[in-house]
Formats: structure tokens, sequence, C-alpha cells
């Protein structure tokens, strides 16, 4: 399974939480897959979904999910220490771990050799910390998503591999405001 | 003290409602005035990088933000100011306490110093100077002006302005 195949097996569980989408082809192919006004699609500032998510998770009641990758997160690690002590329980990052830079070429990360985020998110303070196959995703997912007393952080273990796909057709004051829009903070769209 | 709790009612009353921080010796006063504050959401941070990410998330969620750290600290976030706050015109207070200013003990703080506002010039990034305890009234109306042009603004604070906090 790919980071496309996954995203398809997700479509059904995530219409209606707040997504942070990670830059690049994860934000494409989400956008391909299923766009909707509340996915906020990153188009700049590599590794910070993660960030993201956890301020507007501490801001609002709704489940908040972060699609991450693993490059990103090996960009922002210190951040996963932030989240592990400060993540409220709406929170939930889900990594798709393919094990390359899929945006710049499938160049390998290290999760490929000895890194496992798994440990270093739990050895950040992480609580709920669940490592799987892509087949499983769905179901953790919909289990941190019915989960109203805690964080979760989900590791997906796919295969690397992109689709051709194109840029995102929105300006980024477009997605901001149809994002807040969603959430019932903009009231002139 | 008087100082630093000067700051912190200028910031909320200009609107800001969420603080984060990077420790800097100069802040640590507002650190406890904002530990012990109950009306916002305060916590300190490892990166500002991070930081700027999660001001971004605040924002989107209708907060006004406000990031506590030293200079230093825009050099470690330049990208995400350009390409996530100004790319997606996300406004946030960068509260700085300007190290490397005269009065500064270590040396090494001086490069930095040296490019900050220039750093800030290039960016864009409107800039407020806090040398003496009248120019603090200003943060009010500047903190509120970063939410009326849907930008990042920066509260520069110099060491002595601080120091005896």
């Amino acid at each position: 399974m790919n980071r496309f195949e996954l995203l398809n097996l997700l479509k059904e569980t995530i219409q209606n939480e707040l997504v942070i989408c990670n830059i690049g082809l994860p934000s494409q192919e989400l956008y391909k897959i299923n766009d909707r006004p509340n996915y906020f699609y990153m188009l700049g500032s590599m590794g910070l979904a993660s960030s993201i998510g956890l301020g507007l998770s501490l801001t609002v009641d709704k489940k908040v999910i972060c699609i991450d990758g693993d490059g990103s997160v090996l960009m922002n690690m210190n951040t996963l220490a932030t989240i592990g002590n400060r993540a409220p329980s709406n929170y939930t990052l889900l990594i798709v771990d393919n094990g390359s830079y899929g945006s710049t070429g499938d160049q390998k990360t290290f999760t490929n050799e000895r890194t496992s985020l798994k440990e270093v998110a739990i050895g950040a303070g992480c609580k709920n910390v669940i490592e799987c196959s892509g087949e499983e995703t769905d179901g953790n997912l919909k289990k941190a998503l019915a989960d109203k007393d805690n964080s979760y952080v989900i590791i997906s273990k796919i295969q690397s591999g992109n689709v051709p796909i194109k840029p995102i057709p929105l300006n980024a004051v477009t997605i901001r405001d149809r994002f807040r829009k969603s959430i019932g903070l903009v009231s002139y769209l | 003290m008087k100082i630093s709790q000067k700051i912190i009612t200028n910031l909320k009353e200009g609107g800001a409602d969420f603080f984060l921080s990077v420790p800097c010796k100069l802040l640590a006063n507002m650190i406890t005035i904002l530990e012990n504050d109950k009306d916002i959401y305060y916590s300190a941070i490892p990166r500002e990088e991070e930081g700027m990410g999660i001001c971004a998330g605040a924002y989107l969620g209708n907060k006004l933000p406000c990031i506590m750290m030293q200079n230093t600290g825009i050099g470690n976030s330049v990208n995400s100011i350009v390409s996530l706050l100004q790319l997606y015109q996300m406004p946030v207070v960068f509260l700085i306490s300007y190290r490397g200013t005269p009065g500064e003990p270590v040396g090494a703080q001086g490069g930095m110093a040296s490019v900050t506002e220039d750093i800030l010039n290039t960016l864009r990034i409107p800039m407020l100077h806090c040398n003496t305890e009248d120019d603090l009234d200003k943060i009010s109306t500047f903190t509120n002006h970063a939410k009326v042009i849907e930008s990042p603004v920066a509260v520069l604070c110099n060491f002595n302005l601080m120091k005896d906090d």
C-alpha cells in the first residue's frame, strides 16, 4: 500500500474532522481524493503540520487530525516533546511512514535504517502511540476519533511511491478562509 | 517585574490571548506572570520554528498568538515566517528580548544582534523598538495592528530596558 491508497482508504473516516495536511504530495493527493474546506493544505514550511495541528487543537473542541510524514517529523522532532506534554484529547497525529521523502523524489529517510518514530514518540512523552500497517490504519484512526479522553499518535508503515498529480489550484488565503469558515470563523465567504 | 507586567498587560489589551515562549533570562519574569495567568493559554516550547507552527494553528482557531523569544529565534524561524505566517496572512506577535544590544555582557550575542533588524526588514515585518518604559505603552496598539494587517509584527525589547526588571 502506498500513500495514495492509504488516503483513499481513510476517505470516509475523515469527512468532518479538522485536518492539517503535510506539504507536497500528501496534500495534493488528499485534494484529488476528497477536497473539503475543513482540510488545511500546507503549501510551505515543511515539518510543521504536527505543530499547526497542535496549536489548532488547543483552541477548538473538534477533533483535529494531522496527516504528517516520516521525513517531515524527522525535520521537526522537538515538537513530539511538545505534543507529549501538551496535546489535548482532541489531537491525533497520523504519521504516514513510507520511509522516503516522497515529494522530492523518494530519497530514503532514516526510518528505513535505525530510527523508530514509535520509540521517539514514546520517549518524547506521547500517549497512545500505535505503530501499524496501512491496512490497520483506518481501524486505529476510528478508535482515536471515538476516544474523547485521549490524544493519539498513529504511525502507519506503508510502501513508498507516488501517483502522477498536479499542484493544488488554491491560493493560501483561500485555503485559510474556507478552513476558518468551516469552523464558523469567517462570515464573508 | 514592573516592566514585565506592563508588557504582558499591553499585549493582552491589544488582544493577544495565546502565549508561547522559548526561554531567555530577560523573559523570566514575563514567563512567571504568564504561568500564573488563568485568562490566557501559555506554554513553554523547545524551539521557535515549531512555535510559528503552533501559533499558525492557534490563529486558525481564532486566537491572536504571541511568541516570546530571543532575537536568535528569528534566525531559527525565517522559512516558517515567510512560507507559513506571511503566505497565509496570519497575525502573530513576536515579543523579542533583544540580546546583544548595549548592556549585554555576552559578546557572542552581538552577531545575531547585528543582523536581527536587517532580517526583519528583509521580511517586511513591522518593528516596535522598546528602549524606555514609556515605549511600552505602544505595545497594545501595535499588537492589534498585527490583527488589522493580518501579518506578524515584532516588538523588540532592548537589554538595558529589561536587565534590572
